[in-house]
C-alpha cells in the first residue's frame, strides 16, 4: 500500500515554530516508528521515544541514522508510569496516536 | 489520562514544556487530488467511541490545567493529509485503523472512486485530518 503522511510537512513546520529543540532533553511519546522523532532529533541534546508497540519500536531503531546513535533512544513504556527520574527532560512530545 | 500526564510533569524541569498533538474529528474532507484540481467527495462520519475519545482528552486537558500542573500557551488547528494511490488503498487503511472511531457512508465511497478514476493519471485521494497543536508550560513549586 502506498500511503503518504502529511506530504506537504505542514506538522513539521508548526512543531517548529512551537518548540525550540536545540539542545533540549526530549521525551517523545507515543514516538510509533519514529515518524515525527526523525524530524527534530537531530537539533536535541538528547532524544527518548517510547510507545507500547514493540514492532514500531524496533522499526525506529532499525531506521535510525547513524550519526543519531548516540542521541535517540527507544524504549517499551506507558505514558502512566514513565520508567525516568524526575525532571530530566526539558520538553516532552505527546503525540496521540491515530 | 490524568495520570499520564501527572507522570509527564514530574519528568519535566520546571518551566519545561509539553507539546500536545492530536487529531480531532470533525468529518473530515475526503478529496480526490491531482495536480490540476482538487475535489471534495464527501466527508467522513464521525463515530460515537471517537467522539469519546476526543472528549476525554480534551478533558484530561483541562483538568490538567485547572489543576495547575500546566498553562496553556499557544494553540491552533492544522491539515494534516494522508493520501493514497487509489481508493482502494484508503479503504483498506480505514478498515484497517479506523474503522473504530470514523466511518464513511456508501455514497461518498462511490462519489470518491468515480471521481478518481475520471480524474487526471496522476490523481490520488485524501483525507483531510483536523489536527491540534498546544503548547503548555510546566508549573511547578520552587
Amino acid at each position: 500500500m502506498t500511503l503518504q503522511k502529511d506530504p506537504e510537512r505542514n506538522e513539521t513546520k508548526l512543531l517548529h515554530r512551537y518548540a525550540d529543540f536545540g539542545d533540549k532533553r526530549v521525551l517523545e511519546i507515543g514516538c510509533g516508528e519514529g515518524r515525527l522523532t526523525w524530524q527534530y532529533a537531530k537539533e536535541t541534546r538528547s532524544t527518548m521515544g517510547i510507545d507500547l508497540d514493540a514492532d514500531a519500536l524496533r522499526v525506529a531503531t532499525i531506521d535510525r541514522p547513524s550519526d543519531l546513535e548516540d542521541k535517540v533512544y527507544f524504549s517499551l513504556a506507558k505514558s502512566e508510569q514513565l520508567p525516568f527520574s524526575n525532571e530530566r527532560f526539558d520538553l516532552a512530545l505527546l503525540a496521540w496516536s491515530f | 489520562m490524568v495520570h499520564a500526564l501527572s507522570e509527564i510533569r514530574r519528568v519535566l524541569v520546571p518551566g519545561g514544556t509539553l507539546i500536545d498533538l492530536r487529531p480531532v474529528l470533525d468529518h473530515w474532507p475526503i478529496e480526490a487530488a491531482s495536480a490540476r484540481e482538487i475535489r471534495e467527495t464527501g466527508r467522513m462520519q464521525d463515530l460515537p467511541t471517537g467522539l469519546a475519545d476526543d472528549e476525554a482528552a480534551r478533558r484530561s486537558m483541562a483538568d490538567a490545567e485547572q489543576k495547575g500542573w500546566f498553562i496553556r500557551e499557544r494553540q491552533e488547528f492544522f491539515p494534516f493529509f494522508y493520501v493514497w494511490d487509489s481508493p482502494g488503498e484508503m479503504e483498506e487503511w480505514i478498515m484497517d485503523e479506523w474503522q473504530d472511531f470514523i466511518g464513511m457512508e456508501e455514497e461518498t465511497r462511490r462519489a470518491t472512486r468515480s471521481a478518481w478514476a475520471l480524474g487526471d493519471g496522476d490523481a490520488q485521494v485524501r483525507v483531510k485530518v483536523k489536527m491540534l497543536m498546544t503548547r503548555w508550560e510546566v508549573l511547578k513549586d520552587l
